[in-house]
């Protein structure tokens, strides 16, 4: 055959080589966006959580959530008992944990839920859009748009997304930031209005981000000075301050970069992709080639052009 | 060269039974699945929402379709016309591969019924995205391929009995329409295969790139499309490879040993390109040393190593290629080390802190063996009812 070994190799490695320069270029490349300063969330003060659950029943309530019977409750007390799950779960969508420090040992009520973050890497990856960052700033979920593919589970660094894994057509479950019910008439959420100790607060990312400011410098003793969301994965629309010398880590709240999770894969995808430049270079590239080839053959005549 | 022809065996073998076996009780976990929820029967959780469905069923199957692409692609494309005789075979096998990752992905959606909003709502930043439609285009393209086949088996001999003889005329016609046209435009599906097979077989390896937190450094790294598409390109002649051994065996044929070992030269020449990209990428990131910490992590990515690496050396040497048993070792070796390969990626690798863990359901497996035994049923009848391997 005519296309020596060398010439096989070149050519695969333009190939491939436009395929490198297309894909893999490092991820800095993407801008991170600033927060809208609009957008609603929550402050969690750490200190200030008594661990009463009350958040927990109310958003049951607000969102009309079965109860969990981890422990076999219902048998036993011979009706629904709202329970401590222990993680989120299709019907839980927060949840107080206590956690504990490893280095000082101390013990803290941390509230779990969806961190409705700036640039969610769930809707990212969503192949339908079905979780979508609201005007609002609430990660929105459209049932009826979703595939149940939940790829969104394996995006949510925080695992917030559950799955009904019990339903025969299941949906994603999480908090809503009760988008259709409270903040529709103007209310805070469910969550942060009854609680007892001012450990939620509830509103605008911006005025949130002042306010944690303000617990901070009036009172060093009590606070560190770090609020936890505020840069992590790009920013989180739920904000948390901690006790000083507390590991944010040890309150199940990860050492999380500043970038965006989803940054590699967007860039890449973006590059392959950017005006179908990559794969129309392939493609004429392998049609020159058989092109090549083919005429060859043809010139070659009938018998035996073809083989090696 | 030879002309391909059916096969025109008995179908009805023990065999094809033990394969029927398969599928009637992955049927059975299926319906609990289908009726009663994924927490019926398998053991997919908060932390590991994808499981063998995906990592074998999806990601390995569409690896292990690359005997299509990259066998048209020497062939077609680069005109090494002496081993047309893979070509058929190869382009089926990726049909019938791809039409049951199709399949999968059907059982593995919560709302399967909207499989088609991947057509209709957009979302361009998901990798995910872009997966589902090179597969479906992929598929297409594929079942263009496979057309020629039933021409030439059907045309002018269509003699449908009874009422359907009706029907006769216009098959006839349809498949002169076919033949008449995809004699003229069947390169262009060839190279838009190839083009297609780059793009999803890349992005598969972009896919888990999603979740920096979870996925293990050993695999964790920009460069894991280019990664999984010159795997994949690796496999794709060892599969052939595989295959024909099987065929030969259980079909009684002719081995083709000298054709195999043949093209089995070019199989080093991928699988290098292939293990320094992946040494050079550890290297340079300076995670190596991770693979020696004595992890379960660690120890899987020597073996998935060992697998590639191994049958790398031996190939080079000719003696070894001609010896069909450790040719077909080395060929299942490179395999192994594919599937251990999106199994690290898409499960081993990932890892959803100590609270979790997951291994895969009796019911889980039985699926995933029903869609295996599946794909042999097709392949068997296809090879039995159309002109896909040659007469010997």
């Amino acid at each position: 055959m005519d296309i020596s070994r060398r010439k096989f190799l070149q050519i695969g490695a333009v190939a491939s080589g436009s395929v490198v320069c297309a894909g893999v270029k490092p991820a800095s490349a993407r801008d991170l966006r600033e927060p809208n300063p609009e957008w609603l969330g929550m402050l969690n003060d750490t200190t200030r959580c008594i661990g009463c659950k009350a958040c927990q029943v109310a958003c049951k309530k607000e969102n009309k959530l079965p109860m969990e019977s981890t422990l076999n409750e219902s048998a036993n007390v011979g009706r629904d008992v709202y329970d401590a799950p222990r993680g989120l779960s299709e019907r839980t969508y927060t949840l107080i944990k206590m956690q504990q420090d490893e280095e000082n040992g101390k013990t803290t009520f941390v509230k779990t839920q969806c961190m409705h973050c700036s640039e969610p890497a769930c809707a990212s990856a969503c192949i339908v859009g079905a979780l979508k960052k609201q005007e609002n700033g609430a990660v929105a979920y459209d049932s009826g748009l979703c595939m149940g593919c939940r790829y969104c589970m394996v995006a949510c660094p925080f695992n917030v997304p559950q799955f009904e894994w019990q339903n025969a057509i299941p949906s994603i479950k999480k908090c809503t930031l009760c988008r259709e019910t409270k903040l529709k008439e103007g209310k805070p959420t469910a969550c942060s209005s009854v609680c007892p100790a001012g450990a939620i607060s509830f509103g605008k990312r911006s005025d949130l981000i002042k306010l944690a400011r303000k617990r901070i410098e009036k009172d060093p003793e009590l606070y560190q000075d770090h609020i936890y969301g505020e840069k992590e994965v790009g920013g989180t629309g739920v904000l948390y301050l901690a006790r000083p010398k507390m590991q944010f880590a040890s309150l199940g709240l990860p050492a999380f970069k500043y970038r965006t999770v989803a940054g590699l894969t967007e860039s890449i995808q973006h590059r392959i992709f950017q005006y179908f430049i990559p794969p129309i270079a392939v493609y004429s590239v392998l049609g020159g080639i058989m092109y090549r080839n083919q005429s060859r053959k043809k010139n070659g005549g009938e018998e035996g052009g073809s083989h090696e | 060269m030879n002309k391909a022809a059916p096969l025109q065996h008995n179908f009805f073998t023990p065999n094809v039974w033990l394969l029927i076996f398969f599928m009637g009780s992955g049927a059975v976990f299926a319906f609990f699945r289908f009726f009663y929820g994924f927490g019926s029967i398998t053991n997919l959780n908060a932390a590991y929402p994808f499981g063998i469905w995906i990592a074998f069923d999806v990601a390995c199957g569409v690896a292990l379709a690359a005997g299509g692409f990259t066998t048209a692609a020497i062939v077609e494309i680069f005109g090494r016309d002496k081993y047309h005789a893979l070509v058929r075979p190869a382009i089926l096998t990726a049909f019938i591969g791809y039409f049951l990752v199709g399949l999968a992905v059907f059982f593995d959606l919560g709302k399967y019924y909207n499989i088609w909003h991947a057509l209709v709502y957009w979302n361009g930043t998901s990798v995910l995205f872009e997966v589902a439609w090179c597969v479906m285009l992929y598929l297409t393209v594929l079942g263009i391929e496979n057309i020629p086949a039933v021409v030439e088996q059907f045309k002018g001999k269509v003699n449908l009995p009874g009422q359907m003889a009706s029907f006769n005329k216009p098959s006839e016609w349809l498949l002169g329409k076919a033949d008449n046209i995809l004699n003229r435009t069947m390169a262009f599906f060839v190279i838009a295969g190839v083009v297609l097979s780059f793009g999803h077989q890349s992005s598969l390896g972009t896919m888990m790139l999603i979740a920096p937190y979870k996925l293990h450094d050993l695999w964790y790294t920009p460069l894991s499309p280019l990664l999984f598409l010159t795997s994949a390109v690796s496999v794709g002649l060892p599969m052939v490879i595989f295959e024909a051994s099987l065929a030969t065996v259980l079909f009684k044929r002719k081995p083709e040993t000298e054709l195999l070992a043949d093209i089995a030269k070019y199989i080093p020449l991928f699988l290098g390109t292939y293990l320094l990209l992946r040494i050079g990428d550890l290297a340079y990131r300076g995670v190596l040393a991770q693979a020696f910490d004595g992890s379960v992590q660690g120890n899987s990515f020597l073996v998935e190593f060992a697998l590639f690496a191994v049958p790398y050396f031996m190939l080079k040497r000719r003696k070894i290629r001609r010896d069909a048993l450790k040719l077909f070792l080395c060929a299942f070796s490179v395999i192994l080390g594919v599937v251990l390969n999106r199994f690290n990626v898409f499960l081993i690798g990932m890892d959803m802190g100590p609270e979790f863990n997951y291994f895969p359901s009796v019911g889980e497996f039985a699926v995933t063996f029903a869609f295996l035994a599946f794909g042999v049923f097709l392949y068997r009848l296809g090879v039995n009812y159309l002109p896909i391997l040659e007469e010997q």
